[in-house]
């Protein structure tokens, strides 16, 4: 590790998280969503629009640009701003790119935003609008193997075969899940289900059924990255950034072990920036775009052995009385899809203590994660920590 | 199978060309012989330019599948397999393709590509199991 990273731990905070309510149809642009969900974050930071001097957001060309949102609020000169292509695998670089920035001086209030009319308009690698814009789609598409629910099925059964992952593991993932969105009263998805549910659900690409998969949802989540000093003299209490990695992953046409994603290489890097450990962190935001992206992610952060995603999480040890509570929210799977943010926003909640029923007692430490690297090789990754 | 149809680029254009007169050929580095797919212009192994095609078998080994039982691409509704493959003779690489056999394969399966004119533009590369494929290699010749 550069030996000046480690004058990064805890430079940055996020001070502040924003919401749009989250629905299957937002009737509104993505613009809009974008501009209220960094207008609350900036009320909830007990900050003024006018000190924002830094936007940064990810897309696949789905959403509204910094260069859009800025002007629209009027935020007529920011000094910094971040227009970062890709999907679920940027999103945390997108907060650890801020900081950076906020660390360098180079700003001192950015907000870190995604919205998005995933359900209403632009339905991610589904019918409507296309293929990514990747010349290795051209290897997979003429098989109809397009969507990401196809890809993470193909990787999810490869993990089955070698190390005898089963379906009542990711239906045991599922209903965890979902308990714990029933206790958010953001969470789309409130109804508890059990495992005979999940095992009922339709097939969508074998072996994943459709409690396999996230919700498709309309809406948008902010945070405020700011200085650590800054944010303690603010309203709300500080979340440190402790730790911000970025990494490889696996490309779906090359690849050793695709059981292993570019999180392996990623935690060591991310854990030594922090100073700390899995056997360290309280709570844990998992990016679900899948059942299994949680089991392997489970494995490749160091919380259970290699193979045995699917039994650490059958034995209860996620459930929010669990040793390793994961996704309290509720996730994609159950909460919203807002593309990684509202699992930033969800961990900061967390250590602050205002999580309410779904709440990690005492919780001081979260490792929140971005899409593993699996289709595209990238992958990010934050440590927050209570101040 | 019909669908979405592959965009050939100035990197895959040969590579698709091959497929049409049903050539199964990968590069190999000029330099240091590394095979590699997909094409692409740099040897990742040595990162050089020079290469050549080169005609392997098409074999490799079931590394997983999927049966698609949703409507992800305009007019393939009904369930049907595709297949991840572990190529033998390029070590490291993966491909897909749909899977030619009435049962389901099995793990670590040896197969075997197999081409399928979808129609007079577009012929594509499958895979069925290793044991389907009749001795005589004129069972899939070469067009032209």
């Amino acid at each position: 590790m550069p030996k000046r990273l480690l004058e990064f731990r805890d430079r940055t905070a996020i001070a502040g998280v924003g919401y749009t309510p989250f629905s299957k149809d937002s009737g509104v642009s993505t613009l809009t969503l974008a501009c209220r969900a960094v207008l609350a974050a900036v009320e909830d930071a007990g900050l003024s629009p006018g000190e924002v001097d830094g936007l940064a957001t990810h897309r696949v060309g789905d959403s509204a640009p910094p260069t859009l949102v800025g002007p629209a609020l009027g935020l007529g000169d920011l000094s910094w701003h971040l227009d970062q292509f890709g999907g679920g695998s940027v999103s945390h670089a997108v907060v650890g790119q801020a900081a950076l920035a906020v660390a360098a001086g180079l700003a001192e209030t950015v907000v870190c935003y995604r919205a998005i009319n995933a359900r209403s308009e632009f339905r991610m690698g589904g019918t409507g609008r296309g293929v990514p814009v990747s010349p290795e789609v051209q290897y997979q598409a003429p098989y109809g193997y397009v969507a990401p629910p196809q890809q993470f099925a193909m990787y999810a059964r490869a993990h089955m075969l070698r190390y005898g992952t089963r379906a009542e593991h990711f239906g045991a993932l599922a209903v965890i899940q979902r308990a714990n969105a029933a206790k958010n009263p953001r969470a789309l998805m409130r109804t508890p289900i059990t495992l005979d549910d999940y095992l009922a659900s339709r097939w969508i690409a074998e072996p994943f059924r459709l409690l396999d998969c996230c919700l498709e949802t309309d809406g948008a989540c902010a945070v405020v990255v700011t200085t650590a000093e800054r944010a303690r003299s603010l309203r709300r209490p500080p979340v440190l950034v402790s730790a911000a990695a970025w990494g490889g992953g696996t490309s779906h046409l090359s690849c050793d072990d695709p059981t292993v994603t570019g999180a392996a290489g990623l935690a060591p890097r991310l854990y030594a920036q922090a100073g700390l450990g899995p056997g360290d962190i309280d709570v844990a935001q998992l990016y679900d775009c899948f059942t299994y992206s949680v089991i392997v992610q489970l494995e490749d952060y160091g919380f259970c052995p290699k193979g045995e995603g699917g039994p650490y999480v059958a034995s209860g040890a996620t459930a929010l009385d669990g040793e390793l509570p994961v996704n309290t929210h509720g996730g994609f799977l159950s909460e919203g899809y807002v593309h990684g943010v509202n699992h930033i926003a969800e961990a900061v909640s967390q250590l602050r203590g205002e999580a309410g029923d779904r709440q990690v007692p005492g919780a001081e430490v979260a490792l929140s994660t971005a899409q593993p690297g699996y289709v595209l090789p990238a992958t990010s990754a934050l440590i927050l920590r209570r101040a | 199978m019909p669908g979405y149809r592959p965009q050939p680029d100035r990197d895959s254009l040969g590579w698709w060309e091959r497929v049409a007169r049903r050539q199964f050929a990968v590069q190999e580095c000029g330099a240091c012989g590394t095979l590699r797919f997909p094409p692409r212009a740099f040897c990742a192994a040595c990162r050089t330019e020079g290469w050549n095609w080169r005609e392997v078998a098409p074999e490799g080994k079931v590394e997983s599948w999927i049966v698609n039982r949703r409507p992800f691409v305009p007019g393939l509704g009904d369930p049907y397999l595709v297949v991840m493959v572990r190529l033998t003779p390029v070590p490291g690489c993966l491909m897909y393709g749909n899977w030619r056999a009435e049962r389901p394969p099995e793990p670590g399966e040896r197969v075997r590509g197999v081409f399928t004119q979808v129609d007079e533009a577009l012929t594509v590369l499958d895979w069925m199991p290793e044991s389907f494929i009749p001795a005589r290699p004129a069972e899939n010749p070469a067009a032209g």
